[in-house]
C-alpha cells in the first residue's frame, strides 16, 4: 500500500547519479543518499553522517549488517522501507532491474469478480484509464439503477458554482472556509488543566511557588482551567473516476486541512487505499495533483470502498483512530465492491472513532437520494451526512463541526 | 557487560540468554546505538516486544532502567525536574523562627537537595559504572510540546535549570523510544534516532520464543499455538494478537495441563488471545466458514508456517 516510483524511475535515477559515485564507500554512500532524496525520501545530512560513522562499527562485507546500518540511519518511517529496499538492491548490487515491471501490486479483492476486471485496467496513458474507468462507472450505474441515471451526471445536475468548475476566487473562499472549520475543530476542551489568569480552580503548586517571594504567605493565587484539546482528523478521500471533477477541490481540501490543523492524516482510495499524509506535507501545492496522482494506485479508477476501508481498519486504524478521532469520508458512494464487507468495515470504524462525517458532492442535487447499495449500507453508521459541492456547503460543514465539539 | 567489548553477535547472544529472541537487524541497531550514543526509535504493532528490549538490555548491561511513560499532558515538571515546594516552604518557616540569614536561605533552597528529580534528569545525572537504559515509552501519546523539549535533551544530553545552571550528562544513557504510531512523530526527533520497525515474528521465531519462555511446554503444542497465531494474524480482526498474547495463551494451556490443542480447550482459553467480544465472535464464524482450518493446524502445524 505504499506509494512507489516505478522500477524504471529507480534505475534511471541510479544511473543519473552514477557519475558522482566515486571509488570509496563514502562517495558511494553520498550518492546513495542523493538517489533516495531524489526519489522523494526525506534524508537529512546528519543522518548520512551518522550512517557513515556507523559503518566503522560493523563488518561491511556482511551485506545484511550493511543494510541494517543504512536502513536504521537513513529511514524513519515504516512506509518508506519498501522503497528503500528496492533502491538499495538496485544501487548496491549495481545491476539493473528487469526492464519489465517485476510485479504490480494487486488491486483486486480476492473473490470479487468486479474488481478483478479492473485490475486489468492499468496500462496505457492516464487519459485512457480515466476514460475507460469513467465509462465503466457510468455503464455500471446504468445497469444498477436505471431511474437514477439522469441525476447522476455531476456536470449537469449541480449548479454552475460547483467545485468541478472552480475559479481562483472560489479557491480562495474554500481556503477561508477550511480555516474556519479548522479553528472549530481545534478548540475542543481537554480534561487536562493548565495555568490561567482566570481559571476555575486553584493550582496549589504554582500558588506556593509564586508566593515564595512573600515568605510563604499566600498573597497571589494561581488558578488553572481546562485546556484546549486537539482532535485528530482522518481524511479518507475517494479519487475514483466518478469523483474526477472534484479532484481539484479534494486536493485543496486535503492540503488546507492538513496544513491548518495538527495531526491530520490523509488517505486517498479508489480500488485500494494509499496514505498520502507525507506527500502533501510540503507547502508546494502546485504540483500536488500530479505528484499524488502519479504515486497513487488506481487514481481515477473504479471504486471499492469496502476493500479500502478494510485496509484502513487493518493497517492504520489501530494506531491512528481513537475515541477522539473524527473520520471525514469524501465520496459519492458509488461502490462496486462487496456491500457486506463495506457494512462490516463501517461498523468496525464506527466502533473505534468519535464521529464519522460523510461528505457527498452529489447530495446537493435535488433529485439525489442515497439509493445506491454502498451508500445505503453506510448510512446507519454516519453521524453526519453532508454535501460538499460549493463554498456554502463548506461553511455548513464548519457549523456542524462546531456543534460536534461544543 | 562491558560496552567497549561488544559485538553484534554478543548482543544477540546476551539478549537471547535473557530470553529475548531478536533477529540480527535489531541487534545491529542496538549495537550501533550503544556505539554512536544515538537513541533508538522502535515502532511496531502492540505486543511485539518494543518495551521489553529496553528492560532486557538493562539487565544485560547490569545497569538501571529508567522509564518514562508518556501520556498527553506530560510536561517538564513530571519528566525533568520540579522544585520541592513544601520542603522549601518549611525551610523558610524554620529560618524565620531562627532569624536566619536571608541570602543563605535564598541560595540554599535552590540547590539539588530541594530538587525532585524526574526520569530524564535522573538518567542524565546518573554516574554508575555503566550508563543507565532510558526508556521513553509510547512517545506518540505525549503531545508535540513534550517532543520539542525532548529534542534538546536527546541531542545534547543536557538539561538547563535556570536556578542552578546547565547539567551535562556525565555519560550518555542508552535511550529507547517506542511508538505505537497513533500519530506521527516529528521529523526532527526521528532524525536523531536510529529507526527500527519490529514485525510480527515468523513461525520459527515465535516457536523459539515460546520454547524459551516456557521450556516445559510440549513441542507439538507450541507448534500448534504458533501455527494458529500465524494464521489468525492474516485475518481481519479488530485487534490482532501479538507475541504477548501467544505467551499468555501458552502459559494458560500449560496451567491447564494440556499437551495438545483441541477445539474444546481452544474455546475455553480464547480469552487469552482475543480481548474483544466481536473478535471472539468473528473467530467462531471464521472457524464455521472453514476459512480458518483448525483441523489442519491441530494435526500438522508445520504446514502453516507462513
Amino acid at each position: 500500500m505504499t506509494t512507489q516510483p516505478s522500477d524504471q524511475e529507480i534505475i534511471s535515477t541510479v544511473k543519473r547519479f552514477s557519475s558522482v559515485r566515486g571509488q570509496g564507500i563514502l562517495a558511494n554512500l553520498l550518492a546513495f543518499s542523493r538517489v533516495l532524496k531524489d526519489l522523494g525520501l526525506r534524508v537529512g545530512l546528519s543522518q548520512v553522517i551518522d550512517a557513515s560513522r556507523s559503518l566503522e562499527f560493523v563488518d561491511i562485507t556482511r551485506r545484511g549488517d550493511f543494510y541494517s546500518v543504512l536502513l536504521s540511519n537513513l529511514i524513519c518511517e515504516k512506509e518508506e522501507v519498501a522503497l528503500f529496499d528496492r533502491v538499495f538492491d538496485c544501487f548496491w548490487k549495481d545491476i539493473t532491474l528487469d526492464e519489465e515491471p517485476m510485479e504490480t501490486i494487486e488491486l483486486s479483492v480476492p473473490g470479487s469478480e468486479e474488481s478483478q476486471e479492473e485490475s486489468d485496467g492499468p496500462g496505457g496513458s492516464l487519459e485512457e484509464v480515466v476514460a475507460q474507468a469513467t465509462s465503466q462507472e457510468e455503464d455500471r450505474t446504468q445497469d444498477r439503477d436505471p431511474f437514477f441515471l439522469p441525476t447522476y451526471s455531476p456536470r449537469e445536475s449541480l449548479n454552475s458554482k460547483d467545485f468541478s468548475e472552480m475559479g481562483i476566487e472560489e479557491s480562495r473562499a474554500i481556503g477561508r472556509a477550511i480555516l474556519l472549520i479548522a479553528s472549530k475543530i481545534a478548540t475542543q476542551m481537554s480534561r487536562r488543566k493548565k495555568r490561567a489568569l482566570k481559571g476555575d480552580e486553584i493550582d496549589p503548586r504554582w500558588t506556593m511557588r509564586k508566593n515564595i517571594k512573600y515568605g510563604g504567605d499566600i498573597i497571589e493565587l494561581v488558578t488553572r482551567k481546562r485546556r484546549i484539546k486537539k482532535t485528530r482528523i482522518v481524511l479518507l478521500c475517494d479519487v475514483s473516476g466518478s469523483m474526477d471533477c472534484y479532484s481539484r477541490f479534494l486536493i485543496q481540501f486535503m492540503y488546507g486541512l492538513q496544513n491548518e490543523l495538527w495531526g491530520v492524516e490523509t488517505f486517498v482510495f479508489s480500488t485500494s487505499l494509499t496514505r498520502i499524509t507525507h506527500l502533501i506535507r510540503t507547502k508546494d501545492i502546485g504540483n500536488a495533483l500530479e505528484r499524488i496522482s502519479s504515486s497513487v494506485q488506481g487514481w481515477s479508477g473504479g471504486t471499492n470502498i469496502g476493500h479500502s476501508l478494510h485496509t484502513f481498519n487493518r493497517e492504520f486504524a489501530p494506531s491512528l483512530v481513537t475515541h477522539r478521532t473524527v473520520i471525514v469520508l469524501i465520496s459519492d458512494g458509488w461502490d462496486r465492491g462487496d456491500v457486506a464487507l463495506m457494512e462490516q468495515e463501517m461498523r468496525n470504524l464506527k466502533r473505534r472513532c468519535y464521529k464519522i462525517i460523510w461528505l457527498n458532492p452529489l447530495l446537493a442535487s435535488e433529485n439525489y437520494q442515497p439509493l445506491c447499495k454502498g451508500m445505503q449500507a453506510a448510512l446507519p453508521y454516519l453521524d453526519f451526512f453532508l454535501s460538499v459541492h460549493n463554498v456554502h456547503s463548506l461553511v455548513a460543514l464548519g457549523r456542524t463541526m462546531q456543534k460536534l465539539v461544543a | 557487560m562491558n560496552p567497549k567489548k561488544l559485538s553484534i553477535e554478543k548482543i544477540q547472544e546476551a539478549l537471547r540468554s535473557r530470553q529475548y529472541i531478536c533477529d540480527r537487524s535489531l541487534a545491529t541497531v542496538v549495537y550501533l546505538s550503544i556505539n554512536l550514543g544515538k537513541p533508538v526509535l522502535l515502532e511496531g504493532e502492540a505486543g511485539v516486544g518494543k518495551t521489553e528490549i529496553a528492560k532486557v538490555l538493562a539487565e544485560v548491561m547490569q545497569t538501571g532502567l529508567i522509564r518514562l511513560q508518556c501520556y498527553e499532558g506530560l510536561d517538564a515538571s513530571t519528566a525533568l525536574y520540579e522544585w520541592n515546594y513544601p520542603k522549601q516552604m518549611l525551610r523558610i518557616k524554620l529560618e524565620e523562627i531562627g532569624k536566619g540569614d536571608r541570602r543563605t536561605v535564598e541560595t540554599e533552597i535552590f540547590t539539588e537537595e530541594y530538587l525532585v528529580k524526574r526520569p530524564l534528569l535522573e538518567a542524565i545525572q546518573s554516574n554508575g559504572t555503566t550508563p543507565p537504559v532510558l526508556l521513553i515509552d509510547e512517545i506518540d501519546r505525549a503531545d508535540m510540546e513534550f517532543e520539542a523539549f525532548l529534542l534538546e535533551v536527546l541531542s545534547d544530553f543536557q538539561i538547563t535549570i535556570p536556578e542552578i545552571g546547565t547539567i551535562h550528562a556525565k555519560q550518555r544513557p542508552y535511550v529507547f523510544l517506542t511508538s505505537n504510531r497513533t500519530r506521527e512523530i516529528h521529523d526532527a526527533l526521528k532524525r536523531r534516532c536510529l529507526y527500527h520497525w519490529i514485525e510480527y515474528p515468523t513461525f520459527e521465531k515465535e516457536y523459539e520464543i515460546v520454547m524459551t519462555k516456557h521450556p516445559q511446554i510440549q513441542t507439538h503444542l507450541a507448534k500448534q499455538i504458533c501455527a494458529f497465531m500465524q494464521q489468525v494474524r492474516q485475518m481481519n480482526f479488530y485487534k490482532r494478537p501479538g507475541v504477548a498474547e501467544t505467551l499468555d495463551w501458552a502459559s494458560a494451556l500449560i496451567t491447564l495441563h494440556r499437551d495438545e490443542l483441541d477445539e474444546k480447550s481452544m474455546e475455553d482459553t480464547m480469552g487469552c488471545v482475543f480481548k474483544y467480544r466481536e473478535d471472539l465472535h468473528h473467530l467462531k464464524s471464521e472457524v464455521a466458514g472453514k476459512k480458518l482450518n483448525l483441523e489442519g493446524i491441530f494435526k500438522d502445524p508445520m504446514e502453516f508456517q507462513t
